[in-house]
C-alpha cells in the first residue's frame, strides 16, 4: 500500500508533476516505466489499428512490468487501453507495440529482435544494447536515467520518433 | 504666430509619434517574448517528462544568442521548484513580481516578466518564466526625443526662414494697398487702380478694392452730376423770382410792405449765393471752372470789397492795415474778389458783436500776402486740418452759422489754381486767414488757367 502510494506520487511527479527525484533501486524501475509510457507520446503509432489495445510486452519478470501495470490502470495511449503482457521466452512473443527487454533476461538478443519484427518498439536497459539493435536503451549517466536511441532500429521497425524525444536521446549507430 | 502654430502642431505630432512608437515597441516586445516563452514551453515538455534538466538547461542557454535582453529565464516544475534556469552574465538577482500570472506578462521595475505554462495532454507540467530587460526602450526613447528635438529645431528654423522670406513680399503689397487707400481717402481721387500680379489672398483683396473703388467713383460722379444739375435747375427760377422782387422793391414805398419785400429780397440773395457756391463746386469738380485772367490792381479790389462790407454790416469795424496799394497782379479778378468776400463774411459771421475785423496787405515784389483776421472764438486745433474740405462745418454747435460749408473749399481751390497758398492761424482770441499769390506768372505753368 505504501509502495503504491509512493508510486502514484512518483507517477504524478514524473508524468507531469515531476521533479528531480532520487533515482535508485526500485525507483529506477518506476522511472523507467514512466519513461516507457512517455515514449508512447512521441512515437507515431498511426500505422497501428485504432480502437485496439495498446500492448506493452515484457520479457520475463521485472520490477518495470509491475510499475507499467500501475500506469496502465490510470493511463491510456490516445484512446487506447494499455495492456501489459509478460513473455517468458522469445517464442511467446505475440503482437505488441512496445517490447521491454529487462537486464535480467537470459535469451539471446537477436532471437528476441527476430521475433519482435516490424511495428514493435524495442526498449532495453543494458549498456550497449542499442548499438546491437534495440530502439531505446536506458543507461545511467551521473546517477540519472538517460536513454540511447538507435534510429536505424526505429526506422527498421517502421516507426517514427518525434524530435522532442530525440533531442533528449543519446544517438547511437 | 505662424511659427508658434507650426511648433505647436509639430509638438503634438511628435508626442503622438513617440508615444505610439514606444507603445508599439512595448507591444512588439511583449508579443515576441510571449511567443518565445510559448516556444520554450513547447520545447520543454519532453525535458520535464524525461526529467532531463540538462537538456532544459541547454535549451535555455541558447537564449544568450537568441534574445540577449533576457536577463533571467527559468523552468519551474509543477511543485514550484526550479527545474532549469538561465542567468545572463551581467544580470543580478531576479525579482519576481507578486502579481505575475501563470500565463501572461507583467511590466514592473522597468522590466518585462513573461510566463507560459508547459502543458502536455491537458496536464500542467510546469511553467517558463522570463525576465526581460527593457534597456532598449530607454535607448529608443532617447533616440526618438533627440530626433524629435532636432526635427523641431529644423522646423522652427525653416518656418522662421520662410516667414522671413515671405514677410517683405506680403508686407510690401499690403503697404501699397494701405497707401493707396490713404491717398484715396485724403485726395478723394478713387480712380487710381491698384496692380497686383500675385495669385493669393492679397491679390483678391486688391481686386475687390479696385472694384469697390470703381463703384465709389461712379457714385461720386453721379453725386456731382446731381449737384450740378440741381443747382443749375434751382438757379433759373430763382433768377426770375429775384427779378420780380427787385421790381416790387423799386415800386413799393409803403411801410411795412417795403420792409417785407426787402426781407424777401435778402433771403433770395442768400439763396442765390448758396446756389452759386454749389454751382462753383460742381464746376471745380468736373473741371469746367475756367479762370478769366487779367491784370488788375489788388488795392482797388481790397478797397471795394471792404467798402461793400462796411455798407452791409454796420456793427462791425473793418480795419485795413499795411500796404494799401500792394500792386498789380494777373489773376481772375472776380474769383479773387470771391475769396475776399468769403473770408470777410466768415470773419464777420464768426465774430459776433461789434468786434473788429482786421485786413492786412503786403507785397515783396514776388508775392502778395493778404490777411483777414477776426476776434471770434477761434477754431479748435483738431479741426484745423479739415476746414478747407468740401462740406466741412465746424462741430462747435454754440455758433449757429448757416451755409453748406463750401466757402473755404472754394477759396482754397481758387488760390490753388492761381498757384498761391492759403492757410489759417487760430488761437482762442481769433483766427487769421492768409492767402498769398505769386505776382509773376510763368505762363507755361498756368496750364489749367485759360487766359482771355
Amino acid at each position: 500500500m505504501i509502495r503504491k502510494c509512493f508510486f502514484l506520487l512518483l507517477m504524478l511527479l514524473c508524468s507531469g508533476w515531476g521533479a528531480a527525484v532520487a533515482q535508485s533501486g526500485d525507483r529506477q524501475a518506476d522511472l523507467k516505466a514512466v519513461f516507457i509510457y512517455n515514449f508512447t507520446r512521441y512515437i507515431d503509432w498511426s500505422m497501428d489499428a485504432e480502437g485496439s489495445d495498446f500492448v506493452i510486452g515484457v520479457i520475463g519478470p521485472s520490477p518495470v512490468s509491475i510499475a507499467l501495470n500501475e500506469i496502465a490502470l490510470t493511463n491510456a495511449v490516445g484512446k487506447r487501453r494499455i495492456v501489459i503482457q509478460t513473455y517468458n521466452k522469445p517464442e511467446e512473443i505475440q503482437y505488441c507495440n512496445i517490447l521491454f527487454i529487462p537486464r535480467t533476461t537470459t535469451f539471446p538478443l537477436q532471437s528476441i529482435l527476430d521475433k519482435a519484427g516490424r511495428g514493435v518498439l524495442t526498449v532495453s536497459e543494458e549498456t550497449g544494447l542499442a548499438k546491437k539493435g534495440t530502439a531505446f536503451n536506458f543507461v545511467m549517466i551521473n546517477d540519472k536515467i538517460k536513454f540511447e536511441t538507435n534510429l536505424k532500429a526505429i526506422d527498421a521497425a517502421g516507426l517514427k520518433a518525434g524530435s522532442q524525444l530525440l533531442k533528449l536521446a543519446i544517438l547511437v549507430d | 504666430m505662424q511659427v508658434f502654430t507650426s511648433v505647436l502642431v509639430l509638438l503634438i505630432v511628435f508626442t503622438v509619434f513617440i508615444i505610439t512608437d514606444i507603445r508599439g515597441y512595448k507591444q512588439r516586445k511583449i508579443d515576441s517574448m510571449l511567443g518565445l516563452a510559448q516556444v520554450l514551453a513547447a520545447n520543454n515538455v519532453s525535458t520535464l517528462q524525461f526529467m532531463d534538466n540538462e537538456a532544459a538547461h541547454q535549451i535555455l542557454s541558447e537564449l544568450h544568442d537568441v534574445a540577449p535582453d533576457i536577463l533571467h529565464a527559468a523552468i519551474i516544475d509543477s511543485t514550484g521548484r526550479t527545474f532549469a534556469k538561465y542567468v545572463k552574465d551581467t544580470a543580478v538577482g531576479m525579482a519576481i513580481p507578486k502579481d505575475l500570472p501563470n500565463n501572461g506578462y507583467v511590466l514592473e521595475y522597468g522590466r518585462l516578466y513573461v510566463t507560459s505554462l508547459i502543458v502536455a495532454d491537458k496536464k500542467v507540467l510546469g511553467k517558463v518564466m522570463l525576465e526581460v530587460e527593457l534597456s532598449e526602450l530607454e535607448k529608443i526613447k532617447r533616440e526618438k526625443f533627440e530626433l524629435a528635438g532636432i526635427l523641431l529645431v529644423i522646423a522652427i528654423a525653416s518656418s522662421f526662414l520662410i516667414a522671413l522670406l515671405i514677410q517683405p513680399y506680403i508686407s510690401k503689397r499690403l503697404l501699397m494697398l494701405v497707401n493707396t487707400m490713404k491717398d484715396a481717402g485724403s485726395t478723394g481721387d478713387y480712380s487710381k487702380p491698384l496692380v497686383d500680379e500675385g495669385k493669393d489672398e492679397i491679390s483678391t483683396l486688391v481686386r475687390v478694392y479696385n472694384s469697390l473703388m470703381v463703384q465709389v467713383k461712379e457714385s461720386q460722379r453721379r453725386k456731382e452730376e446731381f449737384i450740378g444739375i440741381a443747382s443749375h435747375e434751382l438757379k433759373t427760377p430763382l433768377t426770375t423770382i429775384k427779378g420780380y422782387i427787385d421790381l416790387i422793391d423799386s415800386m413799393e414805398d409803403q411801410q411795412p410792405k417795403k420792409q417785407f419785400v426787402q426781407k424777401a429780397l435778402e433771403n433770395v440773395q442768400k439763396l442765390e449765393r448758396l446756389i452759386k457756391d454749389l454751382l462753383d463746386v460742381s464746376k471745380m469738380q468736373s473741371g469746367q471752372l475756367e479762370l478769366n485772367v487779367q491784370e488788375f490792381d489788388m488795392g482797388t479790389l481790397l478797397e471795394e470789397s471792404i467798402a461793400g462790407f462796411r455798407m452791409v454790416s454796420g456793427t462791425h469795424k473793418i480795419t485795413w492795415n499795411g500796404d494799401h496799394s500792394p500792386g498789380m497782379i494777373r489773376a481772375d479778378r472776380q474769383r479773387i474778389e470771391q475769396v475776399m468776400v468769403n473770408l470777410l463774411s466768415n470773419a464777420i459771421k464768426y465774430s459776433p458783436g461789434e468786434k473788429e475785423v482786421l485786413v492786412n496787405s503786403s507785397s515783396d515784389g514776388e508775392e502778395m500776402l493778404i490777411m483777414v483776421q477776426d476776434h471770434g472764438p477761434g477754431i479748435p486745433a483738431e479741426e484745423l486740418p479739415n476746414i478747407f474740405d468740401r462740406f466741412y462745418r465746424t462741430k462747435d454747435t454754440s455758433i449757429h452759422i448757416s451755409g453748406f460749408g463750401l466757402g473755404l473749399y472754394i477759396c482754397k481751390d481758387i488760390i490753388d489754381r492761381h498757384h498761391g497758398k492759403i492757410w489759417v492761424e487760430s488761437t482762442k482770441e481769433g483766427s487769421a486767414f492768409y492767402f498769398s499769390l505769386p505776382m509773376k506768372y510763368d505762363k507755361s505753368s498756368l496750364t489749367n488757367v485759360k487766359p482771355v
